[in-house]
């Protein structure tokens, strides 16, 4: 802790916050999520509703407690699989060859399926449920981890020290994992932090498809596109969500960035 | 300095990306057949009959085997005519081909104005790291590639044409008649597309300098008494360029069929909208072409990635 | 609709070449006399159609209505006034003799003939048109020349309403063995000057026009799908009048000075049961569920008053058969938890399918879900895509949503969605003598007996039909000041989708 940043610190702060929302948001919440307590539409705030009211009369601040848990959870676990998968896979294609060949080629073949084609299969195969809208992000996002971790890895293996332990006789899996993961474990940390933030953009977008969580509950990016229509009046239904999406994914961020460094060569 | 490593690289991913090709439409055709409802359906919506659809469907050959009609769509591509949509009846490429100028001018202008400022703020952030302007960057960046896109261009649009009334809230290529006029129908799209796109190239140009700079031979550099600017130029970026050439390449990527909610926002006429339209209705003939077309563009952008990292860096030739 | 960052798989690159030259930039065009307008609707894609049988979206409905005219033209009643067709005789309402006017012509300068109305008709018959009134045409035993000037329609089977269906926008008149509607052609006041499906079409006034020539220049139609930006566009003068518009957003449009139009209509999004298995056959459970739906709060939260409360059959106030004898159903949770344990629901849970395709569904379900909660019945909502909502879950799952456009007569949407053979009988709701009713008040010529036929008819859906209609739904546009000559249709929002050819700008 004594060596966080006081960025870093924000950072944890911020991502803490979120993670007790998560957990106990629907347990603190005022109303019901589905409840619709306002005669009037994107109300302002007031005492009786401190986020306002959304485009229903639906309490704004409940609606956030019960879709943070989405945001938070889905997008983590999405995003973890998906960097995990690409990162393991790419550090297998850095050392060349034709697994190389084989891993780039197969993940060129799955990025160029539209998406919007792959979702409605799915959707269509499986019907809608947590697990497969985890398992759809992270098929998406999976790719780009893969490019990522592998074009990283390339640039350490061509160093020299990776050489002379491959002149001592090393074996591969023991240089990927000894000499070369160290080395890039900074940029794959700033890309797993930069893709939980399109994760958990991409959510909101696949709920409006129907592959994802289902109304009345909603997740943070589905508030704020469920809310659009009140931004002509500055509505703080639409604001709000926004506002929460950013402080987590910063928050996020400055935690990831301000992790120690690891040893270099 | 050789070459030819880097020639014959070249001559085998290109071989290597006509494969790629044949199994991406190949794995378009197939979903498609997994999806449910076709053409047909998506004409007649809500007043399909059984009758009409059987009698529609014999109309469109669409009773015919599906690996018929694939060969019939590949042969036609393989002869530089992709067939007809079988919805309007057009020419697929004549369909395809005024929106692929769009999109490639909307992409481009972007790329022009995100690449060079994002390698620009990435470095900076990372010679000055942990100072308070790589913090604000970083914090910028996040902050504004977490607000969704439809926000971020719908908020333009409210005060840049609605409330100032300076630029137009949508954009017409036709209206377009001098160099002022473009950079005021494209501001607000490319604006808002650069948002997005930059975030991955900072945060990796970032990371990667940072990474390169931290290496033995970056620090000997620094310990004979180089300037720091060339420590970066000269030691550290030609290590870092593989990633954020990658990078470049994975957030451009995204640019042509990604843009839907620009292209909707601010009906301008692209191919990402064209894509979603043609699968909503089943148009399986401009689905494959459209497909196609993005992956050859990706392919482009990630061999030049690729070639790039290998320029840059010697020790990669020798693989 | 999926956002950008899905991206990663709708792929492709951005090359650094800027192909200004492909772009189609062309030189300014001067604003033609009586000035252009710019229209923008909500949806367009490449399905747009200017082939007037498979017209399905605004944009089509509005782009024929420019370019074609019909045989005959509804009214502001759903009363068929006399178009390309002169007069329209029958003796025993099976043999009808169709009179052409004279003088008409084409935008390409050919006369209009009786060789087109008969191609124009008979070709909905061909299933690989595509035809949307293919049901409707399927009751012509024979359509043919008649002279000259004349086209003889002899029905299956005889029917009095014949005049207003004709009166079908998807009955409009093409040119003789038209294949190719690409570079539509037709007598309608505008000619299409571009037409580029799924991006835009330009239509200018007609001088020759049968009618004479309409006020307005050229119009200009797109659609801008987004809802904020098509009011942006509005507000920030890039359009002229545009269609759709989220009631939530009205007060920010008058604020800003603009104007709007709503137009009335017995257009409905409705609750639909299956009462051909469980748990919609069993009737405590319809009766629960039409007592769930709390109509004002509807009203109030989803349509800011822009609808009129239903009382789920759909003949709605406006109509001369409407029965206002038939009780208001009330929103009563605590009945429903009664009828719910009666049929030994209490405590169950039943999937609720919805989609953006049945227009609101969504925000329905919500609430219906919401009073379901407090009369002990769980429902869970199941959001499916709007693309393929109408061949693969409506009238398939349990308990789902239709949606349907104003129909012109009682006769037509009783005949298409509530007989018990109806292609569209969305709640699978079969009961003779309702069927009986319908065939005796289509034959039945003495108003009043026709009326009480269609009042105990409006009773019995909604006393027993699995179908709730909560409302009928207003529609509003949105336009400048200076657009002078709209005012609602019944048929639909922008003048029943009509308003070219009756609107102008002021100054011009």
């Amino acid at each position: 802790m004594s060596r966080l940043a006081i960025s870093g610190r924000i950072g944890l702060a911020l991502v803490v916050l979120w993670v007790i929302v998560a957990l106990a948001g629907p347990a603190l919440a005022p109303h019901g999520v589905g409840e619709v307590v306002d005669l009037d539409v994107f109300s302002g705030v007031s005492r009786a509703f401190p986020l306002g009211t959304d485009y229903l009369g639906r309490d704004m601040l409940s609606r956030v407690l019960y879709g943070a848990r989405y945001t938070v959870f889905i997008a983590f676990v999405a995003t973890a699989i998906a960097v995990v998968t690409g990162v393991l896979l790419g550090l297998a294609a850095a050392a060349g060859g034709w697994v190389d060949m084989l891993l780039s080629r197969l993940f060129d073949i799955v990025i160029a399926i539209p998406s919007l084609m792959f979702a409605l299969v799915v959707i269509a195969a499986t019907g809608a449920s947590i697990p497969v809208l985890i398992g759809t992000l992270a098929v998406i996002y999976t790719p780009g981890a893969f490019r990522t971790a592998r074009s990283l890895a390339m640039g350490v293996m061509a160093l020299d020290f990776v050489s002379a332990a491959r002149a001592r006789g090393e074996g591969l899996p023991y240089i990927v994992v000894r000499e070369v993961l160290p080395n890039v474990t900074g940029p794959l940390a700033a890309d797993f932090g930069l893709r939980f933030v399109f994760v958990v953009l991409l959510l909101s977008g696949l709920s409006f498809l129907g592959l994802g969580v289902q109304p009345p509950e909603a997740d943070l990016g589905a508030l704020v596109r469920e809310n659009i229509a009140g931004l002509g009046f500055g509505a703080p239904a639409v604001l709000f969500p926004a506002v929460a999406i950013a402080s987590l994914t910063i928050g996020m961020n400055l935690l990831i960035d301000s992790l120690p460094g690891r040893r270099r060569r | 300095m050789t070459l030819s490593p880097l020639v014959s690289l070249i001559g085998r991913r290109v071989g290597a990306s006509l494969v790629t090709l044949l199994f991406v439409s190949l794995a378009v055709f197939g979903i498609a057949q997994l999806m449910e409802g076709d053409v047909a359906e998506a004409i007649l919506g809500q007043s399909a009959t059984p009758e009409a659809l059987a009698g529609l469907r014999a109309a469109m050959h669409l009773d015919q085997p599906a690996w018929e009609r694939y060969l019939e769509w590949a042969t036609g591509v393989l002869t530089g005519d992709p067939g007809r949509s079988l919805i309007t009846g057009l020419p697929v490429w004549e369909m395809i081909a005024a929106r692929l100028g769009n999109s490639l001018t909307l992409a481009g202008l972007t790329a022009l104005v995100s690449v060079p400022l994002a390698l620009l703020l990435g470095i900076v952030a990372a010679v000055k790291r942990g100072t308070a302007f790589d913090r604000t960057i970083s914090i910028a960046t996040i902050g504004i590639v977490s607000v969704p896109e439809f926000l971020i261009a719908t908020l333009a649009v409210m005060l840049f044409a609605v409330t100032l009334r300076w630029l137009p809230a949508l954009s017409s290529t036709r209206d377009v008649h001098s160099t002022w006029d473009l950079v005021r129908v494209f501001a607000m799209p490319v604006f808002s597309l650069a948002c997005f796109v930059m975030a991955q190239m900072v945060r990796m140009t970032r990371a990667a300098v940072i990474d390169a700079l931290d290496t033995s031979y970056a620090e000997a550099a620094r310990l004979k008494g180089c300037s720091p600017a060339r420590v970066v130029l000269r030691h550290a970026l030609p290590n870092a360029i593989g990633p954020i050439a990658n990078a470049i390449a994975l957030s451009l990527s995204t640019l042509l069929g990604g843009v839907i909610v620009v292209e909707i926002i601010f009906n301008y006429p692209g191919v990402a909208r064209l894509m979603v339209d043609a699968v909503a209705t089943r148009d399986l003939p401009l689905v494959q072409t459209v497909a196609v077309i993005f992956c050859i563009a990706y392919l482009l952008l990630v061999t030049t990635a690729d070639v790039v990292a290998i320029l840059a860096n010697p020790r990669l030739r020798h693989r | 609709m999926i956002g950008r960052r899905d991206a990663i798989r709708l792929i492709g690159g951005g090359g650094l070449s800027i192909g200004l030259g492909a772009c189609g930039f062309e030189p300014a065009r001067p604003e033609p006399a009586g000035g252009r307008l710019r229209v923008a609707v909500a949806v367009s894609s490449t399905a747009d159609t200017m082939d007037p049988a498979r017209q399905t979206v605004v944009t089509d409905f509005c782009r024929c209505a420019m370019v074609y005219d019909g045989l005959t033209k509804l009214d502001e009643r759903f009363l068929p006034q006399p178009a390309l067709a002169e007069a329209i005789e029958t003796a025993d309402a099976r043999d009808w003799s169709i009179r052409l006017r004279k003088g008409v012509r084409f935008h390409d300068g050919s006369p209009l003939t009786v060789a087109d109305v008969v191609y124009s008709l008979r070709r909905h018959l061909d299933p690989a048109v595509g035809s949307k009134a293919k049901v409707f045409a399927d009751q012509f035993a024979s359509v043919r020349a008649d002279g000259p000037d004349r086209v003889r329609i002899v029905l299956k089977t005889p029917n009095a309403d014949l005049p207003t269906i004709l009166g079908i926008q998807q009955f409009q008149i093409v040119r003789d063995g038209t294949r190719d509607f690409n570079k539509p052609v037709g007598t309608g006041p505008m000619r299409m000057l571009e037409y580029m499906p799924g991006v835009r079409s330009l239509a200018a006034r007609y001088d020759d026009y049968w009618r004479g020539p309409v006020r307005l220049g050229e119009c200009e139609l797109f659609a801008i799908p987004d809802d904020s930006a098509r009011i942006n566009a509005l507000l920030s003068g890039d359009v002229d009048l545009i269609h759709a518009i989220n009631p939530r957003i009205t007060r920010h449009l008058t604020g800003a000075g603009f104007e709007l139009l709503e137009s009335k209509s017995s257009g409905y999004t409705d609750l639909i049961a299956r009462m051909d298995r469980a748990p919609g056959n069993n009737p405590d459970f319809i009766e629960g569920l039409k007592l769930l739906l709390d109509r004002e709060t509807m009203r109030t939260a989803i349509f800011r008053g822009y609808a009129t409360i239903a009382n789920d059959q759909p003949i709605a106030p406006t109509n001369p058969y409407y029965d206002p004898s038939v009780p208001q159903r009330p929103f009563d949770p605590d009945r429903a938890r009664f009828l719910f344990k009666r049929a030994g629901l209490a405590g169950a849970r039943v999937p609720l399918v919805t989609s953006t395709a049945a227009d609101k569904s969504d925000d329905m379900a919500v609430l219906i879900q919401d009073a379901a909660r407090r009369a002990g019945l769980g429902l869970d909502i199941r959001r499916v895509p709007s693309d393929g909502y109408w061949t693969n879950s409506w009238m398939k799952v349990p308990l789902g949503f239709g949606n349907t456009n104003p129909r012109p007569t009682a006769d037509i949407i009783f005949t298409q969605f509530f007989a018990s053979n109806a292609l569209w009988n969305e709640s699978a709701w079969k009961n003779a003598r309702f069927d009986r009713l319908l065939v005796a008040a289509r034959g039945e010529t003495d108003e009043a007996r026709r009326k009480s036929l269609y009042g105990e008819m409006q009773h019995l859906v909604h006393d027993q039909a699995g179908i709730g209609i909560p409302l009928f739904i207003s529609s509003i546009d949105a336009y400048s000041p200076r657009l002078k000559g709209l005012r609602p249709m019944p048929q639909g929002g922008l003048m029943g989708f009509d308003f070219a050819a009756h609107v102008w700008l002021e100054g011009k």
